[in-house]
């Protein structure tokens, strides 16, 4: 039961990463692919309808932690207390702004909500970044499993380390690049005319871009944690998602070559998914690493719940999953295709 | 929690003061959302009966409204969970595989249906046709629901545990899925707070229809919301006393009699015991202050006789009472008075409209317009009672309050991100209620069509 909650929490956060990251992504662009009000308007609709659908994940992400990993979410939670806070500040002003910014057709305020809507997509993605490379780096935990974190200390990656140094810190521009890539990605669907022009070229150079940053984040992790390169090869899991990953890599670039926008954000979308999968297989067992003392690690049977608990919660689990997808497709027909933001037509602004 | 001795550097007082904070104000949306929901679902449905377009252009603009509450409702929805990790780790580690499960569910079954539909609700009228903007409607009534009856079960779970074991090192688990989500507490709980949101979505229904009414303007809406807001406002308010309330008094005199004596400021045990109209408790002294007693309605009430005995704090052990005893007091008589005076205007609104004079009655008009603040405070005096009436216990007779909070996270922390909650929250509450007063001021849309504010400055 353990590895398969663990699987399950991958594979939620995955989701949530792949579905909000280009909402993310696509925020950041704004300025730079929207130079007028119609346009900007575009790249909200882009968003607008679905943004608290994609925001779900995270919260079924913070149930299911709680539920599966309980001594995880504990640890983890309050030992990041400030940085969290500053995420949920971070959604809840990128909320807002999204959702208000539409209701009054004036200039001054829609670009009042603009600037708020980049900077909180920015300040998310530069977050929820540092956290991926904190997921890696391990925080320093005690061998109570407690911790507190600064926000920094000595920008090094070992001993009482801070929530920012030079790793975490190079993920998370790694992640506001790939982010950029996959929201410009998105955009290219969705979009005509301008903005749509834009996105492609952004969507290429920025994918272009990410080749060599990924060659060097990969240097980075072996370097802060070598025993996780000898972990990838002994996970056949992570070779499948590997395998994904190639192979979405592929659509990606044929995709966007090739003026197959579906198929290029399909790629894309499955790009981020294998490689954060194949990431969380190589993590497992260990799901918080102590940077003090390896032998204080959380491992996922460690911080996880009974297992009479678990197995309860899979079937509930199950039936609510095939649910939730069951209404993305009745619905997802309505928000397929570009997006019109005419006054008439009751789409999102 | 105010006792001398414990210094204002404790840092369980502010983690207790930022969640306190952070869910009475996001309460304040979806006790809205709830009510208001099935007026909606309501309209739409009278709608594709009858074809009449009052009851789309009531669903429209009601939909404007619920829109914006919901949003907030879901911006400061989302701390609420996170805190329990944030904030309360201990709570979270004793406890999480079995309150986890319901707030996991809540995610997995309400909140994917809530969110998929929500944007169809607001937006899609034309694109998905009568029927499937009714559905689209019942979705997110049903989503809401089911949202509130899992976060019920989580609380109740915290007010009288059941369905769990001890796993071996010492914490909870999950034994019985079902004794756990069918706790009888659960049941009474879900229904008194339901009823509750209720009554504060008709409050809101039936002052906007006052306010119109006033105005002289939307005459056909404003009958439309007076009539459905007080008719769904009298029978809500109705059972919100009875049977829901007396049930869950009755849950609480069972259960937790030390709250029940505390609610009611009865220091000494006795027969033929007394509810007080009003009056002081005075805990030093451990006296009630100036009462005016109904003899023996306690007992009646809380047990079925007026000869039944009550108990009284004196019986129990002072490291049991609740915490603060004058605020729990205060809150639970001020809910009581309050939804009494519901059930009168609601009665009075009743009356006037069987004798034709609901609608012409300025008196009544401007009562119903003004009142609809207090569903509100009555709602969250509700709670307050419920989470006062707990202490000192986070989980009843399992975990004490001052076990549960993250002992990582000093004071000072908790005092920052308090502070920030509060100044971000001061913002989007005046930015709600101007939205909120600029749809109210532009009024029920004519025609069906543009999106909301564009065709005021068009």
């Amino acid at each position: 039961m353990i590895p398969l909650w663990y699987g399950i929490l991958a594979f939620m956060l995955t989701v949530y990463v792949v579905l909000d990251g280009r909402n993310f992504g696509a925020g950041m662009l704004h300025w730079i692919v929207a130079r007028n009000s119609a346009e900007r308007r575009q790249v909200i609709a882009a968003i607008g309808p679905l943004w608290s659908w994609h925001e779900v994940w995270l919260v079924g992400v913070g149930g299911v932690m709680i539920m599966a990993f309980p001594k995880l979410m504990s640890a983890a939670f309050s030992g990041y207390y400030l940085a969290l806070i500053l995420i949920l500040w971070g959604i809840l002003l990128r909320g807002i702004s999204i959702e208000v910014g539409g209701h009054i057709d004036d200039q001054l305020w829609q670009t009042f909500w603009d600037a708020v809507f980049v900077f909180s997509n920015g300040l998310l993605a530069v977050l929820f970044g540092a956290a991926m490379g904190n997921v890696v780096r391990g925080a320093p935990l005690a061998k109570d499993g407690s911790f507190f974190l600064s926000f920094f200390t000595n920008f090094q990656v070992r001993g009482p380390v801070g929530l920012l140094d030079w790793y975490t810190l190079s993920v998370a521009v790694f992640c506001v690049l790939v982010l950029l890539a996959h929201g410009a990605t998105y955009l290219v669907m969705r979009t005509e005319g301008p903005v749509h022009d834009r996105s492609v070229a952004l969507a290429r150079r920025l994918w272009v871009a990410a080749v060599p940053a990924f060659a060097i984040i990969t240097v980075m992790t072996w370097n802060v944690r070598p025993e996780l390169l000898r972990g990838l090869f002994e996970r056949p899991l992570a070779w499948g998602a590997m395998l994904v990953a190639a192979a979405a890599a592929f659509a990606l670039v044929t995709g966007l070559l090739g003026g197959h926008e579906r198929r290029a954000l399909a790629g894309s979308s499955f790009l981020l998914f294998g490689v954060l999968l194949s990431g969380a297989a190589t993590l497992y067992p260990v799901m918080l690493f102590s940077t003090v003392d390896p032998a204080a690690s959380l491992t996922a049977a460690a911080c996880a719940s009974p297992e009479q608990s678990l197995r309860l919660a899979i079937w509930w689990w199950a039936v609510a999953l095939i649910l939730a997808f069951a209404y993305l497709v009745i619905i997802q027909r309505h928000y397929s295709g570009k997006v019109n933001v005419s006054k008439d037509n009751q789409g999102i602004y | 929690m105010a006792d001398p001795g414990i210094p204002i550097t404790d840092p369980a007082l502010w983690h207790r003061i930022q969640f306190a904070f952070t869910i009475t104000y996001h309460y304040l949306f979806p006790q809205l959302t709830m009510g208001l929901a099935w007026f909606l679902v309501f309209w739409k449905w009278r709608a594709l009966r009858t074809g009449e377009e009052k009851y789309n252009q009531a669903a429209r603009f009601w939909a404007k409204i619920f829109g914006l509450n919901f949003a907030v409702g879901v911006v400061t929805g989302i701390p609420m969970e996170f805190q329990f990790g944030t904030n309360w780790a201990g709570f979270s580690r004793y406890s999480g595989s079995v309150i986890g499960q319901t707030l996991a569910m809540e995610g997995m079954f309400a909140f994917f249906l809530e969110s998929a539909f929500i944007g169809a609700l607001i937006w899609g009228e034309k694109r998905l046709g009568p029927r499937n903007h009714f559905l689209a409607a019942v979705g997110v009534a049903t989503g809401s629901w089911l949202s509130g009856s899992f976060i019920l079960i989580t609380n109740s779970f915290m007010q009288h545990p059941v369905g769990y074991a001890f796993a071996p090192d010492g914490t909870l688990m999950l034994a019985n899925l079902r004794d756990y989500l069918l706790n009888p507490w659960a049941v009474v709980q879900f229904a008194h707070n339901q009823c509750a949101a209720l009554v504060t979505g008709s409050f809101v229904v039936a002052a906007m229809g006052a306010f119109y009414q006033l105005r002289g303007v939307y005459a056909t809406q404003a009958q439309l919301y007076l009539r459905a807001g007080t008719l769904v406002g009298l029978i809500s308010s109705l059972l919100v006393a009875f049977p829901t309330g007396d049930s869950q008094a009755k849950m609480v005199g069972h259960h937790q009699p030390v709250t029940l004596a505390a609610m009611e400021g009865r220091f000494q045990g006795g027969r033929l015991a007394d509810i007080t109209v009003i009056g002081q408790p005075n805990v030093a002294e451990q006296r009630l202050e100036n009462p005016i007693p109904l003899p023996g309605v306690l007992s009646f009430l809380a047990y079925g006789t007026f000869q039944s005995y009550v108990r009284g704090l004196n019986e129990f052990p002072r490291e049991t009472w609740p915490d603060n005893i004058e605020l729990l007091y205060y809150a639970f008589h001020l809910m009581i008075t309050l939804g009494t005076i519901f059930i009168l205007i609601m009665a009075w609104a009743t009356w006037s409209r069987w004798r034709g004079r609901l609608e012409s009655n300025p008196l009544l008009l401007w009562v119903l317009m003004l009142s609809f603040p207090f569903p509100y405070i009555a709602n969250s005096l509700g709670w307050m009672t419920a989470e006062l009436g707990r202490q000192p216990w986070l989980i009843y007779g399992l975990l004490r309050t001052k076990e549960g909070y993250s002992k990582v996270v000093s004071s000072g922390d908790t005092i920052f991100t308090l502070i920030g909650f509060a100044g971000l929250y001061f913002v989007l509450g005046l930015l709600f209620l101007y939205l909120v007063g600029r749809e109210i001021y532009h009024g029920p849309d004519e025609e069906s069509g543009a999106h909301h504010g564009k065709e005021a400055l068009s």
